[in-house]
């Protein structure tokens, strides 16, 4: 009798914590979601007051209440904005950089990081270590003696002031040559003994092997590309050469007050577009190369 | 023979990359301090042949150039607000994101989306957001009174608007919305490298833990925090460098006269005196400018390396 | 503390589109009496670590309940269960000293079970103490050999003055002298706190010669419970028979014509009361007897000298294992040059086991 009593109350005490830490985790699990969806909330606003904006007529953009969707639904907007800023040439400006540069810099970080990592000459590793370093100073400082350079070589408003003093990236090399490292030199040697030679080896195995890695660069330097805004607006300002991030900050120039916001809302979503094109179906590649580098765009 | 050749070959392979560099980086770097030691050096007037003293001249000026030393200022004020905010607020979304089972994915997509945006163009975005449209405090005729979104909200739960970004906008009311930019754009990154970080440290501490008895709090301040410290040393260090060099996301809300339009300049950054520097050809000047921003970069990162070696426990 | 599983079961949902869900574990009824040590033994996925994870309270249970003397724990969690798991490789936190992860747990306990910190700090010293590491409360556990980083795990895990201590595979991260030592260590605390201990383990010799008794599980089900040296003297089936011993057991084909046992050709024992069958036949490597008129033939390979003992090996054609092997004293003489060697049975070292279940049979000599 006593010790049935001692059992129904331990039970009772039990069964207490045990719905006291059911409900603590009940709660946790409210509480994280509840955060998380706030915070996402708050990250995707911006994209979504963009597209509502760029929707509606100035009118009822004006309205002192604000409407979370556009009443007339005016895609004319992003037919206006095409032409204000000239997107047509900005776009194909870009593409022509982008793609240009892309292809150039693969094929010279394809070749040099092949030469880190295969091939041995003197004063190898002094000379990686060298380039290494130079990751460390800050662009603004090559900037000001580029500036100087191009100029002298006459290259203001060219493309080639925007492709070349860009091609040569430390760190893609850096990366490229860490991955061919991982490639077991037994099947260079092998190649060697079947006679194939380096190229054909490069383009048969090495990249096919580190071809996520190549993936990754090329995205990133397409959005370099994309994103670039000082050294453009420094060098090339022409309409026959102006790049894209330049292009659309001069269009609007006007940046509060009462400004036509829905065309340039427009705007922006359409310079943003391609951008969220290449995030939904590369994003693999996209976080892979930028968790191991650190550096936008 | 096959050796001298391999070599021949070698550096036939490196020359295009070894070419571009040595003339736009290495010769740079000679070239820029060269020049940051050259008093008054003008890019313009070398050109007409004139001959510049040597001396440490345009650091003096820089240094007490009323303009620098506000740069300097919003310049360091970012970074010391932003860092800790974004990498705090990257540590708790991690975390959370790294609890949870459904939707796990899709939230992590949303979290990394502001990565890969423009950061000018979805700077217009807020400036659009903070804008007020027409004089808010208006005259009785007038009909134009969007406050913007941001001040909506603010009043919807009964606060009062606040002049952000325009004309007669405050100094700290301009420094909050950069915060709260800059904050979003660095979000991503951070989620990403932390994220990735939990993933790789072993669910038995968290076992352990939890036969312990820790809380969740204790859980992630005694646990999380120390195990995640050679990533969270990693992300800070990064932030206070990409800090250091801030500039477009200002462009993107103020546009290019880095300020509200009745102040002009009034945000602009150690980048952006060094941009200006050049655009009046006072190369001395930008390049000595652009030392000193390394010098600190430098100062900074090493000071991170230093406390993060303290409290990195292994 | 006497802890009781009542038909504990677990089962893992299969992910995978019209796969079979994975049961881990089948309906295990067991009663571990107060202080003692109990290992459960198995191969790998045989369910032993996600018992001792379900008696810990990481893992629910699909079925069944455990309970800790008369309470309940089953939908406890871990921390009011008080549990110490050392885990198997011991999750020490590398971010803190010995000291550090020693009081790791102490400094968790909340509202009457708060200690004062010099109560805090005398406890883990004497802990230490009981461990053999006092000497070491300063050291982070990357400074540690493996042996000390699994002291400080048990260590932390007795701190909280736990009913029941759960060791996961406590040896297997550690070299094979170290194992020698530890397992006596692990035996020693065991017996000076008498709290009562659970240890997973593959190894059937660590199990053996450490516990008080040992539960032999395949596949989710349990095999055999008992005290070490009767599973492995009257295994219930041929499983346990061979998962028992170094070497281990050897096995043969065999038939029972007329109550005599048959291993080939050779009569090798009469059994009676066994009805003619094919059979299997496990005899213990200790089990043979050098006869010159033993009647089981064995084609002799070799002799291996172990000092007190020799090892014969050998072949014969019934034989379910490559060699048979042999354990007998060095002080006999082994003629290996007629290329023959004839042995008698011990009968208690001699099973039959069900030619298709695989149970055992039991005979009388």
């Amino acid at each position: 009798m006593a010790s049935n009593t001692i059992a129904t109350m331990k039970e009772k005490n039990m069964q207490s914590v045990k719905t006291a830490s059911q409900i603590g985790k009940v709660m946790a699990m409210i509480l994280t979601y509840a955060f998380l969806i706030v915070m996402a909330i708050i990250v995707l606003f911006p994209f979504y007051w963009m597209i509502n904006s760029s929707l509606k007529t100035l009118d009822e953009y004006r309205q002192s209440v604000p409407t979370f969707w556009p009443k007339v639904v005016m895609f004319s907007n992003y037919a206006e904005a095409f032409s204000a800023a000239n997107l047509g040439r900005l776009f194909i400006n870009t593409m022509i950089v982008g793609i240009i540069s892309t292809i150039l810099s693969l094929v010279i970080t394809v070749i040099t990081a092949f030469a880190f990592a295969r091939l041995e000459f003197k004063g190898k590793n002094i000379l990686f270590a060298g380039l290494l370093a130079t990751m460390m100073i800050p662009g603004e400082l090559f900037t000001i003696t580029n500036y100087s350079t191009v100029t002298t070589f006459g290259w203001i408003n060219t493309y080639t002031v925007l492709i070349v003093p860009f091609l040569v990236s430390v760190f893609y090399i850096y990366l490229l040559r860490q991955n061919f490292m991982q490639i077991p030199n037994e099947l260079y040697l092998a190649a060697k003994v079947d006679g194939t030679s380096d190229l054909k080896y490069l383009w048969k195995v090495m990249i096919p092997l580190s071809l996520p890695t190549l993936i990754s660069i090329t995205i990133l330097k397409m959005m370099g590309a994309w994103n670039s805004y000082i050294w453009p607006r420094l060098v090339a300002n022409d309409d026959a050469h102006k790049l894209i991030t330049n292009g659309l900050r001069s269009a609007f120039t006007e940046t509060t007050g009462d400004v036509n916001y829905p065309v340039q809302m427009a705007a922006v979503a359409l310079v943003s577009a391609p951008l969220f094109l290449v995030f939904v179906f590369l994003r693999k590649y996209i976080m892979k190369g930028v968790s191991r580098s650190g550096i936008k765009g | 023979m096959v050796e001298s050749k391999k070599q021949w070959k070698a550096w036939l392979y490196l020359a295009p990359a070894l070419v571009l560099l040595a003339i736009f980086t290495v010769w740079p770097i000679f070239n820029t301090v060269r020049m940051a030691f050259l008093e008054n050096y003008s890019g313009l007037k070398a050109a007409g042949g004139e001959t510049f003293a040597f001396g440490i001249g345009n650091f003096k000026k820089v240094l007490e150039y009323k303009k620098f030393v506000n740069c300097l200022k919003t310049t360091a004020l970012l970074c010391v607000a932003t860092v800790p905010i974004s990498t705090l607020l990257a540590l708790l979304i991690s975390v959370a994101l790294n609890s949870i089972k459904p939707l796990q994915r899709l939230l992590q997509t949303i979290f990394f989306l502001p990565y890969v945006t423009n950061s000018i163009a979805i700077g217009m975005v807020f400036a659009a957001m903070f804008n007020i449209v027409g004089s808010f405090h208006g005259t009785q005729n007038e009909i134009i009174a969007t406050a913007g979104i941001v001040n909506n909200v603010i009043e919807f739960f009964g606060g009062t608007a606040v002049n952000w970004i325009n004309s007669g906008s405050s100094y700290a009311a301009n420094i909050t919305v950069m915060i709260i930019y800059i904050v979003w754009n660095a979000l991503p990154f951070k989620i990403l490298i932390l994220l990735g970080g939990l993933q790789s440290i072993n669910k038995q501490y968290y076992d352990a833990a939890k036969v312990d008895g820790s809380t969740r709090s204790r859980i992630l301040w005694r646990i999380t925090v120390p195990l995640l410290s050679p990533m969270l040393a990693y992300v800070i260090i990064t932030g206070f460098i990409g800090g250091f060099k801030e500039y477009t996301s200002i462009v993107g809300i103020f546009g290019a006269t880095m300020g509200p339009p009745d102040d002009g300049g009034r945000l602009n950054t150690m980048v952006g005196f060094i941009y200006d520097a050049l655009s009046t050809n006072s190369q001395g000047r930008a390049s000595a400018a652009a030392l000193i921003l390394f010098g600190i970069i430098l100062v900074v990162t090493l000071i991170n390396l230093a406390v993060s070696k303290k409290n990195t426990h292994y | 503390m006497k802890v009781v599983l009542e038909n504990l079961t677990k089962v893992f949902p299969n992910r995978t589109k019209g796969g079979e869900d994975v049961v881990a574990v089948n309906d295990f009824s067991f009663e571990i009496p107060d202080g003692k040590l109990v290992g459960l033994l198995g191969p790998s996925g045989c369910g032993k670590s996600t018992t001792l994870y379900m008696i810990c309270g990481l893992q629910k249970p699909s079925g069944g309940k455990i309970f800790f003397g008369e309470d309940d724990v089953t939908d406890l969690p871990p921390e009011h269960r008080g549990v110490g798991l050392v885990f198997q490789n011991y999750a020490l936190y590398p971010h803190m000293t010995v000291k550090q992860n020693i009081l790791y747990p102490l400094q968790n306990l909340k509202g009457e079970d708060k200690l004062s910190k010099e109560e805090m700090l005398k406890r883990t010293v004497e802990v230490a103490k009981l461990v053999q590491i006092d000497n070491l409360l300063d050291r982070k556990p990357s400074e540690l050999s493996g042996g000390q980083q699994q002291r400080v795990a048990i260590a932390r895990a007795l701190v909280k003055m736990p009913r029941v201590l759960l060791l996961d595979e406590p040896l297997s991260n550690l070299d094979a002298r170290l194992r020698l030592q530890t397992r006596e260590e692990i035996r020693r605390i065991q017996q000076e706190t008498g709290i009562t201990t659970i240890f997973v383990t593959h190894d059937q010799e660590e199990a053996m010669s450490i516990s008080d008794m040992i539960v032999v599980m395949k596949l989710g089900v349990v095999q055999q419970i008992g005290k070490p040296q009767n599973v492995y003297d009257d295994p219930a089936n041929l499983f346990v028979a061979k998962f028992l011993g170094t070497p281990p057991i050897n096995v043969f084909e065999g038939e029972v014509r007329g109550g005599m046992l048959f291993i080939g050709e050779d009569p090798v024992m009469a059994v009676r009361n066994v009805p003619d069958q094919k059979v299997s036949v496990g005899i213990r490597p200790e089990g043979f007897i050098l006869d010159e008129r033993g009647p089981l033939h064995c084609h002799i390979n070799g002799v291996e000298v172990m000092g007190r003992d020799v090892s014969i090996v050998a072949t014969n054609e019934a034989s379910l294992n490559p060699v048979v092997r042999s354990i007998i004293s060095a002080e006999n003489k082994v003629d290996t040059s007629s290329g023959t060697v004839r042995y008698s049975i011990k009968p208690h070292k001699l099973f039959l086991f069900h030619h298709e279940t695989e149970e055992r049979i039991p005979f009388e000599v």
